[in-house]
């Protein structure tokens, strides 16, 4: 499959198929080298924090350039000074760089120092500077950043179970009913426009409460104001949340399922599996533990990647359901010409991506022998 | 088309001729396996119906797109207007029509530039190797860590909603994905015989690209392409629809969804008519791609004998 092709990471599948067998060979000579397999697992085990420790570096890395890369693009098309065009009385030119320059944000100032103003109060004060009318990014990021990470993680966490688990299910019931059923609808949602799904949640969720004839769902807000108490605040979160959840999950799913199904069907029929179906394994038991560990790897590293495209989800999520996250954020800092705050978002964005791909690595890890030993 | 008729027995003992088979061209093998997958012949019709709709409804469509008409302000679909109006007084069928054209058009157009700079960048970095493929992977795995959408909505805002321009950046912040796939497509290429050949004889490294390796990932680049469409229309609705894509007077359907949200509830056929044909558009134009993987890729488990 062609499409598969992208997740599938040019990983060699006869590579990890050779591995399997020679861990087969290898069971029967490891009563007698005990210690010395001990003495392996150890290097093992620092090679391991090495080999995370370095794609830890990478990513951080990334970060950095992909923030300082956004600064600088969104100078060139943001303009701060248009924030004060028609106040009433007017201001002269000079007054509005008098009001800028303490904020780092006039554009007298020469680019270069502007950029290391902004970098080194990062770096030395954690300080993400100011918007143009003096809102600290800080403090709006601080606050914002966990109702999208709610949503966001929230969303990637169930979407990936979800879609795993179906394509698990389908594929051992290859072209049954449930398989077709399961794969139509998934064609289907996959390529329903968030904004469509969101949009057909609330209508059905108003129709529900409608019916019900009490406010099960919310259908705008992250939280409301006055409820105190632990379970009432649990209880009042899952009914803001559920909605905007259920919107990201229904359009997210479908491609794990459709992409673990695939993987998992070119497993089945491989020898490993059918070594361990001739030791005696039931053919649960050998999908579990042979085939489906194989074909998680490329779906783990798939999740990583998704995550943006999650992040745009949410973007537009939250401002359907008017939750005040980074979304409605992002929305407000380009309006407003708000350079730093579009820089923090782009940040967040990238720290998003980062967590989940090195959540990915750690899942390959635990997964992939081939990591483990190299 | 093959004759099912049945060959005589082959062996020592027997001199009959083998009937000779017609052999069939490659287009009708690649119909025949497109016409079996029956999803995709349905996509197929649904965007064709969808494209003539887009073409044709504004030639009999009663009011334009911009006109507005005062006596039905917000009124539910009638005779009069066959998908209501909106609270201004436009011609929601109009608007339905013109906005498809638009999506359509930027999505068509963002999709024949992303295949095509993804192929030569994909396949470039491929062939070339060394250095040049270090640093073009290296600017493409930077680009999957920058949230694009940002980038996109910085510029677009800036763009003053000209969809020529949308369409622009819609091929510039698209293109990395498939090349990506591309360059792992055509690793192997660089290997083959054919390749080595060219290479020995003397022609010069971009002409290699695309006079052999190109034209081997043809089949690829014809599922991207209509994979592209899916990826450009919906990338578009989320930009029009948070107001950084196409603005008033012009109208696609994201902006169009947009101005329903708003009024869900009260005017809700500002939302379903638009967003309907948003849907339809996106799922056919995925069956339709499912159907092209099935009759191009050779590797494709569709099954059958042709």
């Amino acid at each position: 499959m062609f499409a598969g092709g992208l997740a599938k990471h040019d990983r060699d599948p006869g590579l990890l198929i050779r591995e399997h067998s020679g861990r087969v060979n290898n069971s029967s000579t490891q009563r007698c080298v005990g210690r010395r397999k001990r003495r392996l697992l150890e290097r093992k085990n620092t090679n391991l924090i090495k080999y995370l420790l370095r794609r830890f570096m990478g990513w951080l890395l990334m970060i950095v350039v992909a923030t300082n890369v956004t600064y600088f693009l969104a100078w060139a098309f943001l303009d701060p000074r248009s924030n004060y065009i028609g106040r009433r009385p007017p201001l002269s030119r000079d007054e509005v760089t008098q009001l800028l320059e303490p904020r780092n944000l006039s554009d007298t100032v020469p680019l270069v120092q502007r950029w290391w103003g902004w970098f080194s109060d990062i770096i030395f004060h954690w300080d993400w500077g100011v918007s143009a009318v003096g809102e600290s990014v800080n403090s709006q990021v601080a606050y914002r950043m966990w109702i999208s990470a709610e949503l966001v993680l929230g969303a990637t966490i169930i979407t990936a179970i979800l879609g795993i688990a179906l394509g698990v299910y389908t594929a051992s019931r290859q072209y049954k009913l449930a398989d077709r059923i399961g794969q139509a609808t998934s064609v289907v949602t996959m390529n329903i426009n968030i904004v469509v799904a969101a949009l057909g949640i609330v209508l059905l969720a108003i129709g529900f409460n409608d019916l019900v004839g009490a406010r099960v769902f919310f259908v705008t807000g992250s939280h409301s104001q006055d409820v105190t108490g632990f379970f009432p605040i649990v209880l009042d979160a899952l009914q803001h949340l559920t909605l905007p959840t259920l919107a990201l999950v229904l359009v997210g799913y479908a491609q794990y399922h459709l992409l673990q199904r695939t993987l998992l069907l070119d497993n089945i029929n491989a020898d490993y599996v059918r070594t361990a179906r001739a030791k005696g394994l039931t053919k649960q038991q050998a999908i579990r533990k042979h085939a489906l560990r194989t074909s998680l790897i490329p779906v783990a590293t798939q999740v990583a990647f998704t995550i943006p495209t999650i992040f745009t989800g949410a973007i537009l999520t939250e401002r359907i359901f008017g939750w005040n996250g980074m979304g409605r954020y992002f929305l407000d800092t380009i309006g407003k010409n708000d350079v730093h705050g579009v820089v923090a978002i782009a940040a967040f964005g990238a720290v998003l991506t980062a967590v989940g791909a090195i959540l990915s690595d750690i899942a390959i890890v635990a997964l992939d022998p081939r990591v483990r030993v190299s | 088309m093959s004759t099912d008729q049945i060959q005589p027995p082959v062996g020592p003992d027997t001199t009959a001729a083998r009937i000779p088979r017609k052999r069939m061209s490659l287009w009708s093998l690649y119909t025949r396996r497109f016409v079996r997958n029956r999803p995709a012949v349905a996509g197929i019709f649904i965007f064709i119906l969808l494209v003539l709709f887009s073409v044709i409804a504004p030639f009999f469509a009663k009011y334009d797109h911009i006109e507005l008409d005062f006596l039905n302000l917000s009124s539910p679909p009638s005779s009069e207007h066959w998908f209501g109006t909106t609270s201004a007084g436009n011609d929601t069928f109009a608007q339905v029509a013109i906005g498809l054209q638009r999506s359509l058009m930027i999505a068509v157009s963002v999709s024949v530039g992303t295949t095509i700079l993804s192929a030569i960048v994909g396949t470039a970095a491929a062939y070339f190797g060394g250095l040049i493929e270090r640093g073009i992977l290296l600017v493409i795995h930077f680009l999957m860590v920058i949230p694009t959408f940002l980038i996109l909505a910085l510029i677009s805002n800036d763009a003053g909603g000209d969809w020529r321009v949308i369409s622009l950046i819609l091929i510039l912040t698209g293109w990395f994905f498939p090349a990506r796939v591309i360059w792992t497509m055509a690793l192997p290429l660089r290997e083959s015989e054919y390749v080595n050949a060219a290479r020995y004889m003397g022609v010069p490294g971009m002409k290699i690209v695309m006079r052999h390796l190109i034209p081997n990932i043809g089949s690829l680049l014809v599922i991207n392409f209509a994979l592209g469409v899916v990826t450009a229309v919906m990338a578009e609705t989320g930009l029009s629809f948070l107001g950084f894509g196409v603005k008033i007077p012009d109208v696609s359907l994201g902006s169009l969804i947009g101005y329903g949200a708003n009024t869900i509830t009260s005017a809700p056929w500002l939302f379903y008519f638009p967003a309907g044909a948003l849907t339809l558009l996106t799922v056919s134009m995925a069956l339709v791609a499912d159907g092209l993987r099935d009759a191009l890729d050779p590797t494709s488990a569709a099954g059958g004998q042709a």
